[in-house]
């Protein structure tokens, strides 16, 4: 079963533990600049503080974009191979989402290898912003979220003992269960 | 035995920890240069407020007004700052203060410091003035001073905006000041990454004196550490132990704000200017309260898993729209219940004001709780405060002092120059009027708690809670302690929260949620490459506050400024379990005189001259 990395915004707190361990993970230093993951944090119009890393994309810009074919799509996860790259940082510039990411010490871009099926930064994370989930999953809370949101807006109207009467869905059931 | 372990390690070689340098900047002249340290200077001085305190010290003789070119800021993270490591996203600014006219340091969270780490320095030193109002800018190697005339006025959180626009970088790492910086308010803070403010003693006075609205830095180098494995074994396990503490989840849900209902249920909520210790609207501003209706999120600073800070917005009222991360506690209460405000939207909007204009809502709030007091009870004529109609509770008018004071407006301006200026345009405030050695006192009441005020008297910044905060155990048994106890729990707070400074660490792991102390330690040793024990560090730390002492010593400070606000002697207590006590002044005095006694200090608190001397190593 294919697994996916995801994100959930509202959660973060910013606190970069994701950073600090993803660098120690993969470059053995203590340096959250050398990290496969990266908090922004904006505040106060609009206030969010975002963990960006690769969403490993099944038709990924970065590899359409890399000149010497350094970027491949292996299982799941994107790759680029340090022999092939020039490191002429077209990937860094193409990822929509700025999730490959240079630093002067490192000879070619680097971006989220997924630690090989066991993301640090997801067990990590103390406000579980960040998920490692099956594929099917994906999207499955939004879908849950769009039905809530819609049973709270319709309301159904009747007839009890010849007065129309209005009851919202999000009732439904209410009375029962509590 | 007096032989220490210390001197053993100062014959191993550092192989982590530091960079080894220290960014100085005149901003007379316009140069930097980067100034070495050795490895006995790094272990002595460990880092932080170690490091803060050190370099004033050296730089005293030549320092007569903190508001002056000569006055000498440090800002310093520490060993362990910007680390993988739970609460290690803290950075010191020392610096003599504008408050108190003697030594100062405050603190401040965020990323500022693991930035400024990165960026390849252990500490930032700014001396002199520059010719107009500037920005600097440390682009690691690259540092500039950049004219941003246009910045005047801006607020503290508008002016970051501001710089990471000019440098068109939202990863840019900012610390600013608000207008009352500009305007050398006497308790001006530092504001960085967005709210996290260096709050207490004036420090962003400091900076507005130099011209210096903000600093900006940027970094990407490794942090040394000599045992990278290790560290990273002892912050995993860590991170599990925290989030395994059944008080975690609801830690990270309130933060300090749970404060307000523990104190008000225990009798301890200063309220109305300390007259009170019970708030009968306190559960209109506590903790539950902020959950259930204004939190939309939560902030942490770097490296943290308690996510503390609190995101509020108020959805309706008269302060609609007000975003703030915050109150804290102090907060809640020092723009709440001490001023008989049960309005939490209005409390947002305070805390809101306070950051943005630059101001500590500690003093702002006892200031202003103290002139509706005053005003009460007939101590000032409404013509006093330009005929405000000051009263509890009326927000309106407390957010309109606020603002008054920032810009030294009318009664502001006397407000601005803190506790000392009032007292010298009105002595009549002196008994209502809750300060030590001129710093308004921080929101934990003492009369209840006599070691607590043991612990604001001889607080080497002034009445803060921040050096020891002996409240809850005092309370919890008290009745069984002598005032050996008392000196000796009171000492050793002030022993191991230094250390936090020093090292660069959040102190509310350890407070909050029992992180073993002794782990700081493992993690110093693991850092620094040298073997330590949390023995060896804390004699570096109780020897950093002979040093604070002698930096305030000179500055005419003495057993005559060791005390407690007036209030905490002569007031009783009004309202809950507590009703009627005051701190019995014999008591105290027999306190003092065991407190310098285990300090080595004479009768008068005064260190001996031969300790002077440990202190006048060089740097290199």
């Amino acid at each position: 079963m294919p697994k996916r990395l995801s994100v959930v915004p509202e959660r973060c707190s910013g606190c970069r533990l994701c950073e600090c361990t993803c660098a120690l993970q993969h470059f053995g230093v203590s340096n959250p600049k050398k990290s496969a993951i990266r908090v922004v944090a904006l505040y106060p119009h609009p206030v969010i503080r975002m963990p960006v890393v690769c969403r490993q994309c099944a038709q990924p810009k970065c590899r359409e974009n890399c000149p010497t074919d350094a970027i491949t799509l292996e299982d799941g996860v994107v790759r680029i191979d340090a022999e092939t790259c020039v490191s002429c940082r077209q990937c860094v510039i193409s990822c929509p989402f700025g999730a490959i990411f240079v630093h002067d010490d490192i000879a070619v871009p680097f971006k989220c290898d997924l630690c090989g099926g066991h993301p640090q930064c997801v067990q990590q994370c103390p406000k579980a912003a960040l998920q490692y989930v099956p594929e099917h999953e994906l999207g499955e809370a939004n879908r849950v979220a769009a039905v809530l949101r819609y049973a709270h807006m319709k309301e159904v109207e009747y007839v009890e003992k010849g007065e129309r009467k209005k009851l919202r869905y999000a009732e439904i059931g209410r009375e029962q269960s509590e | 035995m007096r032989r220490s372990a210390a001197s053993k390690a100062n014959k191993q070689q550092l192989q982590g920890g530091y960079h080894f340098r220290i960014l100085w900047v005149d901003l007379s002249t316009g140069e930097s240069r980067i100034v070495p340290f050795g490895d006995r200077f790094a272990l002595k001085y460990i880092g932080g407020r170690g490091f803060g305190a050190k370099i004033l010290f050296d730089h005293l003789s030549k320092i007569t007004d903190p508001l002056g070119p000569e006055n000498v800021l440090t800002i310093a993270p520490g060993p362990l700052t910007g680390l993988y490591l739970p609460g290690a996203g803290k950075t010191h600014v020392v610096a003599l203060a504008p408050l108190t006219g003697i030594y100062g340091d405050s603190n401040m969270g965020g990323n500022f410091g693991a930035e400024l780490r990165q960026a390849g320095y252990d500490a930032l030193v700014l001396t002199g003035r520059a010719e107009q109002l500037s920005y600097l800018w440390v682009d690691e190697d690259d540092v500039a001073i950049v004219p941003a005339p246009e910045l005047a006025g801006k607020g503290a959180l508008d002016t970051e905006r501001a710089v990471k626009e000019a440098l068109q970088s939202e990863e840019v790492r900012v610390a600013a000041i608000g207008p009352a910086g500009e305007k050398l308010v006497r308790f001006a803070t530092i504001n960085c990454d967005w709210s996290r403010n260096a709050g207490r003693c004036g420090m962003g006075a400091v900076l507005g004196s130099k011209n210096i609205k903000a600093i900006a830095v940027r970094g990407g180098k490794d942090l040394p550490v000599a045992d990278v494995a290790r560290l990273r074994m002892l912050t995993d396990r860590s991170l599990k132990d925290l989030a395994d503490h059944p008080l975690f989840e609801f830690w990270q849900q309130q933060g300090l704000m749970s404060v307000v209902d523990y104190l008000n249920t225990a009798g301890g909520l200063p309220t109305r200017n300390f007259q009170q210790n019970v708030f009968e609207h306190a559960d209109q501003i506590d903790g539950f309260k902020m959950e259930g209706e204004f939190k939309i999120g939560d902030t942490a600073c770097f490296g943290c898993p308690m996510s503390c800070g609190n995101i509020c917005l108020v959805k309706n009222g008269k302060y609609k729209g007000t975003i703030t991360e915050g109150p804290e506690y102090e907060s809640a209460c020092t723009l709440g219940s001490n001023l008989g405000v049960s309005d939490f939207s209005a409390i947002l909007k305070g805390n809101q004001l306070c950051d943005e204009l630059g101001i500590d809502t500690i003093s702002a709030g006892v200031l202003v709780g103290t002139m509706i007091e005053a005003v009460d009870t007939g101590l000032l004529q409404p013509s006093d405060v330009d005929g405000m109609k000051l009263e509890w509770g009326n927000s309106d008018q407390i957010t309109a002092l606020l603002e008054k004071m920032a810009n030294r407006d009318g009664v502001g301006d006397v407000l601005a120059g803190g506790s000392k200026a009032v007292l010298e345009k009105w002595p009549q405030l002196a008994p209502i009027l809750v300060q030590t050695k001129g710093m308004e006192q921080s929101a934990y009441d003492a009369r209840a708690t006599i070691s607590m005020g043991l612990a604001y008297g001889t607080s080497d910044i002034g009445a803060h809670h921040a050096r020891a905060w002996t409240v809850g155990k005092e309370l919890e048994l008290g009745a069984k302690w002598t005032d050996h106890d008392r000196v000796n729990i009171v000492m050793y707070h002030q022993t191991i929260r230094p250390l936090f400074d020093m090292l660069g660490v959040c102190r509310l792991p350890w407070i909050e949620l029992g992180f073993d102390e002794r782990l700081y330690a493992e993690y110093y040793s693991a850092v620094t490459g040298i073997p330590h024990t949390l023995d060896d560090l804390l004699e570096r730390s109780r020897a950093l506050y002979d040093l604070t002492r002698l930096i305030s010593v000179s500055r005419g400070v003495s057993r005559k400024d060791d005390y407690p606000a007036p209030r905490m002697f002569e007031r009783p207590i009004e309202g809950g379990q507590y009703a009627g006590r005051v701190i019995d002044r014999a008591q105290y005095e027999e306190l003092l005189d065991l407190y310098y006694q285990k300090r080595g200090w004479s009768e008068d608190g005064i260190p001996p001259a031969e300790k002077a001397k440990l202190f006048k190593d060089r740097l290199t």
